[in-house]
C-alpha cells in the first residue's frame, strides 16, 4: 500500500484519518468498526467503498474528516515516535544523494520508528530489497509488525541486531548504506564489509552533532572512503497574509490607518466607504499579498555525511 | 528475499559522463570510441580508455592520452603547529621560480614529461615563504596547486544527482535553477514510486521529467504536457536511460488539450509513391500516438500532478487538476516566491486540498578536516520553493 496506489477503500485497508492540519491518525477498515473522537462517531461501513481522498461526516452529521491514502510522508507525520525520526528534507536529500531507485540494495541502521524505512522501501520497490538492523528488541519488534501490516515484507527485511557491537553480518551485498547510531564510526568496518565492491558504493552517515560528525569521517577516511562531504538540509515554511499598504500620504493628511483590523472588518469598511473604496484602491490603497516565514522553525536536525567506496581492482 | 543486483555502474560506449576536473571545474562529455576528450590545460585522453572503467575513481593522464587509476588522496592530516602568519608578509619574490621556468615545466608536464606532483614539489621548494607557513596554509597552498596542475579526472556517473548539480553549478537557467535538495523533495512529496502516473509539466528542459522516470520502472509513467508543437526535454539525454525507461514517458502539447481525435481517414492516391505511403505511415503513427496519449490523460486519476512553470502557477493547476486523483499530490516548484504566491493562495482558500505548503530549500555544505571543520566559504544563494498540497476527491454526487 505504501508502494502501490489504490483508489477506492475496502475491508482491510490503512487509511490516514485527517482532523486538521497537525492532527492525524491511522485507521484498520473492518466492516462494522468505528472511530471515535472530538469531532464525533465515524462507522468504517461509510468508508468502506469511498475514494481516497474523500470527506465523510459522523454519524449524526456533527463534525466530519478526510480519508487519506497512507503514503511514507503522511506515515511519517502520524508514525508513533519511539525515537527522535527523520524528515521529510533529509529524507528526500539522502535518497538522491545515495542514488536510491528500483532495484537498489540498502543497509539501515537503526531501524527507528521506520520513518525513514518506509520511503527506502517505496523508492527501491518492486526489485530492490532494504535491509534494517534495530539494536532495541521492543522497537525492532514494533518494527518488525508494521512492515508486515504494511505488506512490505518482500522488500523490508528487519533484524534485531546490535550491529555497532556484532556488525551487519552481511558481505558486498549493499549499493548504500545509511547509519543513523549514537556511535557510527563503530560501524564504519562493517558498513565496508557489506557494500559491493564492483561497483561504487555510498554511505550516509546521520548524527546530530558535530564530534560526531568528526569522528566519522576519521573513520571514513581509515577505512578507504573517498569524497566525503558534508551537509545540512533544512526548509523554511512560509504563510502569507493580504495587508493594505497605504502610502504615507494618508498619515500626512492626518489619518490613522487601523492596521490590525482583521479580514472581515476590512471587507465590511471597504462596503461602508461605497465609491471611496475605488478611489483608495487607484491610490494604490488595495491589499497586497504578503509571505513571511512561519514564526517557528526547525532549526537543526542532523548533520548529513556522505562518503563513496571505490570499487576494488580487478584483479 | 534476496534483491538481483543491478549491474555495476561502468562507462559504457555512447554513455554521457561528468567529468570532474582537478580544478573542481566540469564538462559532460559523450564517450565515443574513437574521440580524444580534451579537458584544457588538465591534458587529453582516449574515449575508448574510458570505456568499461568504474565510476568512483580518479584516472591520471598519462603519456599519449592513455589512463591510469589511481587512489583518491585521504584527509591530509596536517598539525596544529606553533606557526602563524604574524611574520609573513605579501611578496612577489618570495618565488625564486621565474614566469618562464614555470611555464616551461607547464608546456613538459601537457607533453607528459614531468609530472604535476614534480612542478608542485619545485614550486614549494622555491617558495621562500612556504616554511613560515602553518601547516594548515601549507596543506591549502599545495590543494591549490594541485587544482592547478594535476593531470587527472573524476568520471562521475549521470545520476539525478549529479546531473541536477552539474546544470545547477554551470547552467541553472536551462533546469530554472532547481537545486537537488529541492528537486529531491519534489520527488518524495510528489510520492514517486515505481509504478506511479504522474502528468508533468517542466520548462525547464526536461530535468524534472527525468527525475521522476529515474524512479520509475515497469507500470510507470510520466505525461508531460508542453508548449509549442515539440516537447524541449534535453536533460534526458544525459541520464543514460534505456529505451525502456524512456518509453515511459508521453508528452502532450498544451494545444492539444482540448483535441477532439477524429478517426484516422487519409487515403493513398493512386499510384501513390514510396514517398506517400511513407508519410501516409508517419502521419497515421502521429494520429495513433496522439491519440493514444490524449486517452491516457483523460482517463484521469492520475498519482501526482508536479509542476515547474514559466507561466502562471495557477492557470496551469487550474487546467490539470481535474486529471489529478483523490489523495494524491500537488507539487509546484519555482525559482521565485512571488510566482507560487497567487495559486498558495488560491488552494489555500479552495475546498479541495488539504495541507497547503508553501517552503524554501536550505542546504549548508560543511568542509570536514581534521581540526579544520566550518561551512564551506561560498555557497550556493537559493535552492527554489516547494508549494505542495493533497488533492481531494471530488464530492460523490449519489445523494
Amino acid at each position: 500500500m505504501f508502494h502501490q496506489y489504490k483508489t477506492f477503500i475496502e475491508n482491510g485497508d490503512l487509511v490516514v484519518i485527517y482532523l486538521n492540519y497537525d492532527s492525524m491518525l491511522t485507521v484498520r477498515v473492518a466492516t462494522d468498526g468505528s472511530l471515535n473522537n472530538k469531532y464525533g462517531t465515524f462507522r468504517h461501513n461509510d468508508m468502506i467503498g469511498q475514494k481516497y481522498g474523500s470527506k465523510i461526516q459522523s454519524q449524526y452529521g456533527k463534525g466530519f474528516v478526510y480519508l487519506l491514502h497512507p503514503t511514507p510522508a503522511l506515515w511519517t507525520q502520524v508514525v508513533p515516535h519511539r525515537t527522535q525520526i527523520l524528515y521529510l528534507p533529509d529524507i528526500s536529500f539522502i535518497s538522491s544523494y545515495l542514488d536510491l531507485r528500483p532495484g537498489k540494495v540498502v543497509i539501515e541502521s537503526g531501524t527507528g520508528s521506520g520513518s525513514f524505512s518506509h520511503s527506502i522501501a517505496r523508492t527501491i520497490a518492486p526489485t530492490g530489497h532494504l535491509h534494517t538492523f534495530e539494536y532495541h528488541e521492543i522497537r525492532a519488534e514494533k518494527a518488525r509488525k508494521e512492515f508486515v501490516e504494511h505488506n512490505l515484507t518482500d522488500i523490508v527485511t528487519i533484524e534485531h541486531r546490535d550491529v555497532l557491537a556484532n556488525g551487519f553480518g552481511v558481505t558486498g551485498i549493499a549499493d548504500a548504506v545509511f547509519l543513523d547510531l549514537p556511535a557510527p564510526w563503530d560501524a564504519v568496518a562493517s558498513a565496508k564489509e557489506a557494500l559491493r565492491r564492483d561497483t561504487v558504493g555510498r554511505i550516509c552517515s546521520f548524527s546530530p552533532c558535530i564530534e560526531q560528525v568528526q569522528r566519522t569521517a576519521l573513520a571514513l577516511d581509515e577505512h578507504g572512503f573517498a569524497d566525503i562531504r558534508m551537509y545540512e538540509c533544512l526548509v523554511r515554511d512560509y504563510e502569507i497574509r493580504s495587508l493594505p499598504l497605504p502610502s504615507i500620504d494618508e498619515a500626512i493628511d492626518g489619518q490613522k490607518v487601523n492596521f490590525k483590523l482583521n479580514k472581515n472588518d476590512r471587507k465590511k469598511r471597504k462596503l461602508e466607504s461605497g465609491a471611496n473604496s475605488l478611489t483608495s484602491q487607484e491610490d494604490g490603497n488595495s491589499e497586497v499579498m504578503l509571505s513571511k516565514p512561519v514564526d517557528n522553525a526547525r532549526g537543526h536536525t542532523s548533520y548529513l555525511t556522505f562518503a563513496i567506496l571505490a570499487p576494488a581492482a580487478a584483479s | 528475499m534476496i534483491a538481483e543486483r543491478l549491474d555495476p555502474a561502468v562507462v559504457k560506449s555512447g554513455d554521457h559522463v561528468i567529468i570532474r576536473m582537478p580544478s573542481t571545474n566540469a564538462k559532460i562529455v559523450c564517450i565515443k570510441p574513437d574521440n580524444m576528450v580534451s579537458l584544457g590545460k588538465f591534458g587529453s585522453f582516449k574515449a575508448s580508455e574510458l570505456i568499461g572503467k568504474a565510476f568512483g575513481h580518479t584516472y591520471e593522464i598519462e603519456k599519449g592520452g592513455s589512463i591510469a587509476t589511481h587512489t583518491l588522496a585521504g584527509f591530509d592530516n596536517a598539525d596544529i603547529t606553533e606557526a602563524n602568519n604574524q611574520g609573513i608578509v605579501d611578496n612577489p619574490l618570495s618565488q625564486k621560480m621565474t614566469f618562464e621556468e614555470i611555464e616551461h615545466l607547464k608546456t613538459m608536464s601537457l607533453a607528459g614529461d614531468v609530472s604535476a606532483k614534480e612542478i608542485i614539489q619545485s614550486l614549494t621548494e622555491n617558495n621562500e615563504a612556504f616554511d613560515k607557513k602553518t601547516e594548515f596554509s601549507k596543506s591549502k597552498y599545495i590543494l591549490r596547486k594541485q587544482r592547478k596542475f594535476m593531470k587527472s579526472f573524476v568520471p562521475l556517473e549521470t545520476s539525478v544527482f549529479n546531473v541536477c548539480g552539474y546544470f545547477f553549478e554551470f547552467n541553472p537557467g536551462k533546469i530554472r535553477g532547481i537545486r537537488i535538495d529541492t528537486l529531491s523533495q519534489v520527488l518524495s512529496l510528489a510520492n514517486v514510486y515505481s509504478c506511479a502516473r504522474i502528468l508533468a509539466v517542466d520548462d525547464g528542459q526536461g530535468m524534472v521529467i527525468s527525475a521522476l522516470l529515474s524512479r520509475m520502472a515497469e507500470g510507470g509513467q510520466v505525461l508531460g504536457i508542453h508548449d509549442g508543437d515539440v516537447s524541449n526535454y534535453d536533460v534526458i539525454r544525459y541520464m543514460n536511460f534505456s529505451p525502456a525507461t524512456k518509453s515511459r514517458l508521453q508528452s502532450l502539447s498544451w494545444s492539444k488539450l482540448h483535441h477532439n481525435v477524429e478517426p484516422f481517414t487519409e487515403h493513398l492516391p493512386e499510384n501513390a509513391s514510396a514517398d506517400d505511403m511513407a508519410g501516409r505511415e508517419r502521419r497515421m503513427r502521429g494520429h495513433a500516438k496522439l491519440s493514444e496519449t490524449l486517452d491516457n490523460l483523460r482517463r484521469g486519476e492520475f498519482d501526482a500532478l508536479v509542476v515547474s512553470t514559466n507561466y502562471n502557477a495557477k492557470s496551469v493547476v487550474e487546467k490539470l487538476i481535474p486529471y489529478l486523483g483523490g489523495s494524491r499530490m500537488l507539487v509546484i516548484y519555482d525559482q521565485s516566491k512571488e510566482a507560487l504566491l497567487e495559486a498558495f493562495d488560491w488552494l489555500r482558500k479552495s475546498q479541495s486540498f488539504l495541507n497547503v505548503q508553501l517552503t524554501e530549500s536550505w542546504l549548508r555544505e560543511y568542509q570536514v578536516l581534521p581540526g579544520r571543520t566550518h561551512p564551506t566559504m561560498t555557497t550556493s544563494g537559493g535552492g527554489g520553493f516547494i508549494l505542495s498540497a493533497i488533492h481531494l476527491a471530488p464530492a460523490q454526487q449519489d445523494c
